[in-house]
């Protein structure tokens, strides 16, 4: 009888006190990140850059007044353990999934994400990803089919040249890249004089570098991961290389600069985001970042930043937390940084997920990206 | 095998069975990859287990199966052509290189076979018009059975679990036949080997080959699991972290694999809790087992009696 009394106390105590203590519940939101692997430097930072607008946007009273409960699980940069995290992801009831970065890996997660109808936010560059049609699918930067024609046009009007030799890596990413730019290029009269196929992960550019010289071509376009760009321009310094050298985004990246040390300087390189451009909201963020992590964000930290302050901004519009609508609501959004400062940069998405904004042209200067020119969004054409 | 362990093994075996059931699609996932990666371990146990040869190419040949089975599949053919179709090319493969490279032993075939792993890996990433390059293969479609889809993570896990146990019976059987004593006989002693009448060059070869049909078959699970292959997977890297299996689990005794396939496949996964560690924890462990057993997670209750008797 004893026991029954307790239990029914109790039982009354957990009925009136829970109503009390009720809080609403978090959102969750999964990151499949590279935080081991090849795709470490990428995943990591764009982990944090998620991490960080996480934060605030928690410290700011959350989303809706939900919390955001955002846990980051490593693919290894392995499509197979993507693949199961991402259906880990979607047993954990994700609102939203964060990443992949690496496309191969990304192309695995997202016939998950959609089979479950949750929106898959990706840091690739790959054209492939969001031409298959899948609703669930956004961008946080440019594709390589929006950027390799802007910096042909670059290299065509700017530069001058005539012919160019490119070094990219043999992986999706760079193997993307180097078919884009070589018909971008193609379509301006411009000749490939050399066409340099490196590993993932090489050590030793000497080669590479010696053929792109005696290709005599009038300038260099290097697309390589971080480490291996940074690589490449130490041994273009070491081999005295004296033409322009141009890559897109990765090539002047903050870890490529850290890296490459005075080697990176005089690089040119068109970027969708650097934490080095003028505008406040960028300032702000470059500053937040610095003192989160005590060092400086690469274009992944801010995508991963920027994309996560897109989630904000998309379901304050929709007005609930629905995945499906969601993912409805992002075909053809417009959010202006004026309105949410977090993205950074206005940004629009198209049907297919892709996004558009301004981008710059950057060069490296004493171990610093400065910004040169800042081109308009496509759509502003 | 005595009573006790017939009876422990078919409680595993049912235990197995059963807990996809309460699981959720990662965990069902992470099993259907446990049974792909055993079949490929399996195999390599016999090369390296039984017929006491270092391969460092098993990856190449779970690469050759899982590419055939991506361009067939996508092409329509059922699974059953399929199946053996990888294990027979992979055979033959495993054959032609297996005929020069035998004729150097231990770390010697290591280096020809890890040659032979970045051959491969090659030929996937750059003959894009049937590798698809890079960009892998995408959209590989799950097989049907008697026109049951097999698209369910459940299905699916089944089918895989059925073919292990089979692989498993296969090998349990040819262990026991008069061959795989040849193979234990010429790994113990060669030259003792030779004077009972034993064709080292033949059996090595024998048993090099069937390891690889063992990964080719599996390769053929794991595009049909992932749905996608690209080179990556294929690695060299891949062929130690298998290597690694057969020898943690214990090399050359029978459920070795099993062990040593917990101990790669899910292990990282069990220590995911630990965040930015796991992978660092997982180095350590894998080095501290090497240290203290270097026979193998099977070799306790040997040591432990081995140390009963020395008190």
């Amino acid at each position: 009888m004893k026991r029954n009394a307790f239990l029914l106390t109790t039982m009354f105590a957990a009925a009136f006190a829970a109503p009390a203590y009720a809080q609403p519940k978090p959102i969750p939101i999964i990151g499949l990140m590279e935080l081991s692997g090849t795709g470490a430097t990428a995943g990591t930072n764009f982990d944090n850059g998620v991490k960080l607008a996480v934060k605030e946007i928690n410290a700011g009273g959350g989303i809706l007044g939900r919390k955001i409960e955002y846990t980051s699980m490593d693919t290894q940069s392995n499509p197979g353990v993507a693949k199961a995290l991402a259906q880990k992801a979607v047993d954990l009831g994700a609102y939203v999934v964060m990443g992949p970065v690496f496309s191969g890996s990304f192309i695995v997660s997202m016939a998950e994400t959609k089979r479950a109808e949750i929106p898959n936010f990706t840091g690739g560059e790959a054209a492939n990803i969001t031409q298959q049609g899948n609703p669930f699918v956004f961008r946080t930067s440019f594709t390589q089919s929006t950027a390799m024609p802007k910096l042909a046009k670059y290299i065509d009007d700017t530069v001058k040249a005539k012919s160019v030799a490119m070094i990219w890596v043999n992986n999706d990413f760079g193997k993307g890249g180097r078919d884009t730019m070589a018909k971008a290029l193609e379509e301006r009269g411009i000749k490939v004089a050399a066409d340099i196929s490196t590993d993932p992960g090489q050590v030793d550019f000497s080669g590479a570098v010696l053929k792109a010289k005696q290709s005599g071509a009038d300038a260099l376009f290097v697309y390589t991961n971080e480490e291996e760009s940074a690589r490449a321009l130490r041994e273009l310094k070491k081999q005295g290389y004296d033409r322009p050298i141009i890559g897109e985004t990765t090539l002047t990246g903050q870890k490529v600069i850290e890296l490459a040390g005075d080697a990176a300087n005089g690089a040119v390189a068109h970027v969708g985001l650097t934490a080095d451009a003028p505008q406040p909201a960028i300032k702000a963020f470059d500053q937040k970042f610095q003192s989160e992590y005590k060092y400086r964000s690469d274009h992944n930290g801010m995508k991963g930043y920027s994309g996560m302050y897109v989630v904000k901004a998309i379901t304050e519009k929709i007005g609930k937390v629905d995945s499906k609508a969601f993912a409805t609501a992002m075909h053809g959004a417009r959010i202006s940084a004026k309105d949410a400062p977090g993205v950074l940069l206005d940004v629009s998405f198209d049907q297919n997920g892709d996004l558009d904004r301004e981008s710059f042209l950057v060069k490296v200067e004493n171990g610093k990206q400065v910004v040169t020119a800042i081109l308009p969004p496509v759509s502003a054409k | 095998m005595n009573r006790t362990r017939t009876f422990g093994l078919v409680a595993a075996l049912i235990a197995f069975a059963v807990l996809p059931n309460f699981l959720k699609s990662y965990g069902v996932y992470l099993m259907t990859l446990f049974c792909v990666y055993l079949m490929a371990i399996f195999g390599l146990n016999l090369t390296v287990g039984y017929a006491g040869q270092m391969s460092l190419g098993q990856a190449a040949f779970l690469g050759i199966g899982a590419y055939q089975a991506a361009i067939f599949l996508k092409l329509g053919w059922p699974i059953f052509i399929v199946l053996p179709v990888a294990g027979i090319v992979c055979f033959i493969v495993g054959l032609i290189l297996g005929f020069p490279a035998l004729r150097v032993q231990h770390h010697y075939l290591a280096f020809a076979t890890l040659g032979f792993n970045i051959l491969v890996y090659l030929v996937m990433r750059n003959e894009e018009k049937v590798t698809g390059g890079t960009f892998g293969i995408p959209g590989i479609p799950r097989p049907s059975l008697f026109g049951y889809s097999l698209d369910g993570a459940l299905p699916f896990f089944y089918f895989t679990f059925l073919s292990v146990v089979v692989l498993a019976l296969f090998l349990w059987w040819l262990l026991r036949s008069p061959w795989g004593r040849a193979f234990a006989a010429l790994r113990d002693n060669p030259m003792r080997a030779t004077s009972l009448g034993i064709n080292i060059t033949a059996y090595t070869l024998l048993a090099f080959a069937i390891g690889a049909a063992c990964a080719g078959v599996g390769g053929v699970y794991y595009a049909a699991l992932v749905q996608f292959i690209e080179p990556a997977p294929f690695h060299f890297s891949a062929s130690l972290t298998m290597l690694l299996a057969v020898i943690v689990g214990g090399s050359g005794r029978f459920f070795g694999p099993v062990l040593g396939t917990i101990i790669v496949v899910l292990l990282p996964e069990w220590l995911r809790f630990m965040q930015n560690w796991y992978l660092a924890v997982f180095g350590f462990a894998v080095v501290a087992l090497m240290i203290w057993l270097p026979g193998g997670l099977l070799s306790i209750p040997e040591r432990l009696r081995w140390k009963g008797a020395a008190k």
